[in-house]
């Protein structure tokens, strides 16, 4: 259990691991999720341990990461992934084979469905909540909004859980630059430290360039001079608050040094094509790169799905965009040796009803209806649960937004039953109740 | 609404102006004279010679046909296995029905018996979008998202000819569509219409190009809020005399939900480019999807929707507004009558017949 003071900082005692508990087998992934949490340094024998080499392999092994693509708005779950061609409510797209046996998805998904060997869909979301603030309120942090806590979103959990202290790159990026639905994510009680580095205005970070009146020779002089006192005055004078210095100056000036990570210009001009035109497609490569440089959480929102006018246009121009970028993304990964290491994630805060509207729309629709997860402890090529002929009800393996929490987690191998301590208060990981859907796990 | 009439503002114009309308030919109303259920979204209409029989192109993949003398409109399937997605595109020629839809297959019926006589299966690559009729009902043209341009024998189902000349991405990325088609009256030309507003006009035996329009606020790209497009060119229509051009859809969107942009028409004598009118109508929003120019174009007819639907009639010597109201539904497609008095409309689950004179007039 993980204690964490109403003002979000750790307590020291609660990271007092030894060396050989540390390192035997389950508690790595307790490491994941106290000791390596990310919370400032406060042990500096810790730190120690975690700059070992032995320790750092095996760190490098477990070395996880999540791609959120998050479809803002709410992504018609007939148009993705539970088609319903020739039903009342279907509209009117056809169904396509994928290449996992028995497994259909909507014509506008056709990369997609040769790449359902990294894939899970999950067709039976029931999470009820069909408007769009309380439902992406709901399906950011896997539970219904508390007047009396600040829940932590999915980014900041993963981040602390999977961030590294040692880390020079940021733990939480989020992407949303269109206007619409733009929601910053939260860190809720876990504190500022795991809140999302938010890109709104542009897909290049602001306020993080060096000075120009400073060269990059003083740049780096000037860090070195900093570290080599602080090292000295620490030596003499250890203390939470001087190890919390010294940390902090080192992530902003890695927080710097990351500021090409988002520069896609980086990039050779064939993978920079092969993302194609698009921002989203655009941002999908940024998540790479920082996934490559050790970012364990990014999320690329994609507004904007909110389809109550004209839905098939507005699927055929935002399904294209996703089928395109996400495939490009999983084979850059798998061919990087990234995707067995990233889960990726295509979710947002509700479906699409099954009726069509006037305006040959479809409205907000939370009683049945999916989400996707591939690579990274998923079990491709699966398409979990059932909706009815006409998409209305789940009738099989109804699933709430804590059970797709804690299957993520799952996924992740963290502990979804894991507990935070906020005041006297427990507050599992993915919320009381949950149950991983283990059909989608590998 | 707004409207502007372009014309006056070009120093030395020499455009033709439209007759001036006779009192009394012009539309004083719009009044619904009786309404049909329909079993699914009617999308496209045609009409049969003796015009108490129509034929609506449907969501539920069928085409229905409707009596419209009968006490109680009670719309029957026009025979089996036909399309496999919607049906978008509808023409009569002679006693034989030509469909197209989203399945991308041309469908020639026996218009009254309902048999299948002809199926063209991959007509087009993608979906098509709308079929256009010649006035001597020898040739069929229809457009698709692969955003080619067909010209169909309508006797025998030959492909006479495909033309191109659309870009398939807009130029954000995204797939274009290429939606609208019209031929002319006289039938020499045809006009078609995609979603960045593209217009093109071609000599219709040749394909040769005659005109590019643009109307790039049809495009509807919102780079900002949202990052798409929800516009586009829905709906063509010719003059009566071919000269001049209308040109429907959707101007600014300012909330996505249910449509919330202006409607949107543009007029041009197409041969010169020259606008004649650009007709913003912000009381009844969303999509104009279907126009046609009025006896001697004295007036355009326009009918669309968002949420709900409107029919809307524009007078075409000055641009102004002669009437309109609210349709009882999003209307998808209509036909005047051959007096031009009255309006058979199909649309959101339902049809309508429409009156546009008032008793006085």
């Amino acid at each position: 259990m993980s204690r964490i003071p109403a003002s979000g900082i750790c307590i020291p005692a609660q990271h007092a691991v030894s060396r050989r508990g540390f390192m035997s087998d389950g508690a790595i992934r307790a490491a994941g999720a106290v000791t390596v949490a990310g919370c400032f340094a406060s042990d500096m024998g810790q730190i120690h341990a975690l700059r070992s080499e032995e320790v750092a392999s095996e760190l490098r092994k477990q070395d996880k990461h999540v791609i959120l693509l998050w479809l803002a708005g709410g992504a018609s779950q007939f148009e993705t992934w539970d088609p319903k061609p020739g039903a009342k409510t279907g509209g009117p797209f056809r169904a396509i084979q994928t290449n996992a046996t028995g497994v259909h998805i909507s014509e506008l998904l056709p990369e997609l469905a040769q790449r359902m060997q990294h894939t899970a869909i999950i067709r039976s979301l029931n999470t009820k909540i069909a408007d769009h603030g309380r439902g992406a309120d709901l399906m950011e942090t896997g539970r219904l909004k508390d007047p009396s806590i600040l829940y932590p979103d999915l980014g900041a959990v993963v981040a602390r859980e999977l961030g590294r202290l040692e880390s020079k790159v940021p733990d939480y990026v989020s992407l949303y630059t269109s206007t619409e639905g733009r929601r910053k994510g939260t860190s809720g009680f876990l504190g500022a430290r795991y809140a999302p580095m938010f890109l709104s205005e542009s897909m290049i970070p602001p306020n993080i360039a060096r000075l120009e009146t400073v060269s990059e020779i003083d740049h780096h002089d000037r860090a070195a001079l900093r570290d080599a006192l602080g090292r000295r005055f620490a030596a003499s004078r250890r203390s939470h608050t001087v190890d919390s210095q010294n940390s902090a100056y080192q992530r902003v000036h890695g927080l710097m040094a990351s500021a090409e990570l988002f520069d896609i210009t980086q990039e050779p001009a064939e993978m920079q094509a092969r993302y194609g035109p698009t921002q989203f497609g655009h941002q999908c490569l940024i998540a790479r790169r920082l996934i490559e440089a050790g970012v364990p959480f990014v999320k690329v929102a994609r507004a904007w799905w909110d389809s109550h006018g004209q839905n098939f246009e507005t699927h055929q121009e935002l399904c294209a965009d996703l089928d395109h970028s996400m495939s490009v993304l999983l084979d850059d990964l798998e061919q990087r040796g990234l995707l067995k290491n990233t889960l990726v994630i295509t979710l947002g805060e509700f479906g699409r009803t099954p009726e069509i509207n006037s305006s040959l729309g479809r409205d907000h629709f939370a009683s049945a209806w999916s989400c996707s997860l591939s690579g990274l402890g998923i079990r491709g090529g699966v398409a979990y649960g059932k909706t009815d002929p006409e998409g209305h009800t789940v009738v099989e393996g109804e699933a709430s937004a804590a059970d797709l929490f804690a299957t993520i987690l799952s996924a992740l191998k963290i502990d979804h039953k894991h507990e935070y301590t906020v005041g006297a208060r427990p507050v599992p990981l993915a919320d009381f109740g949950s149950k991983p859907i283990a059909e989608v796990l590998s | 609404m707004e409207a502007t009439m372009d014309e006056n503002n070009i120093p030395g114009s020499t455009e033709p102006q439209a007759a001036a309308p006779t009192a009394g030919t012009l539309p004083n109303s719009v009044k619904v004279q009786k309404t049909f259920s329909l079993p699914g979204i009617g999308f496209c209409l045609a009409t049969a010679s003796d015009e108490s029989l129509i034929y609506a192109g449907l969501s539920d993949f069928s085409i229905v046909r409707a009596n419209l003398s009968s006490e109680k409109i009670e719309p029957s399937a026009l025979g089996t296995a036909g399309h496999t997605s919607y049906v978008m595109g509808l023409v009569r020629c002679g006693e034989t029905l030509v469909s197209g839809g989203y399945d991308c297959s041309l469908i020639w019926w026996n218009a009254d018996g309902g048999e299948i006589i002809r199926r063209v299966v991959d007509a087009h690559a993608r979906w098509i979008r709308m079929l256009a009729v010649s006035p001597d009902q020898t040739r069929i043209a229809s457009v698709a998202d692969d955003m080619q341009t067909k010209l169909w024998d309508a006797a025998t189902g030959e492909c006479l000819a495909t033309w191109g000349d659309y870009e398939l991405k807009t130029p954000h990325g995204f797939p274009s569509m290429l939606y609208a088609v019209a031929y002319s009256a006289d039938g020499k030309w045809l006009a078609t219409g995609d979603r960045t507003g593209r217009v093109l006009v071609r000599d219709a035996t040749n394909g040769q190009l005659a005109a590019t329009i643009e109307t790039p606020f049809m495009y509807t790209w919102d780079p900002t809020a949202r990052r798409h497009s929800i516009g586009g060119i829905r709906s063509l229509a010719f003059s009566n005399d071919s000269s001049q051009l209308a040109v429907g859809g959707m101007g600014k969107v300012g909330n996505i939900d249910h449509l919330e942009g202006v409607s949107r028409i543009e007029v041009f004598n197409w041969q010169t480019g020259t606008r004649r009118f650009e007709i913003e109508d912000s009381k009844h929003k969303g999509l104009v999807e279907a126009l046609q120019f009025g006896p001697e174009d004295a007036y355009l007819v326009a009918a669309g929707g968002d949420n709900s639907g409107f029919v809307s009639v524009w007078n075409m010597a000055d641009g102004k507004l002669l009437t309109q109201d609210n349709a009882p539904m999003h209307v998808h497609d209509f036909a005047l009558s051959a007096d031009s008095r009255s309006l058979i409309a199909v649309g959101h689950q339902q049809g309508a017949a429409i009156d546009l004179f008032s008793v006085q007039a």
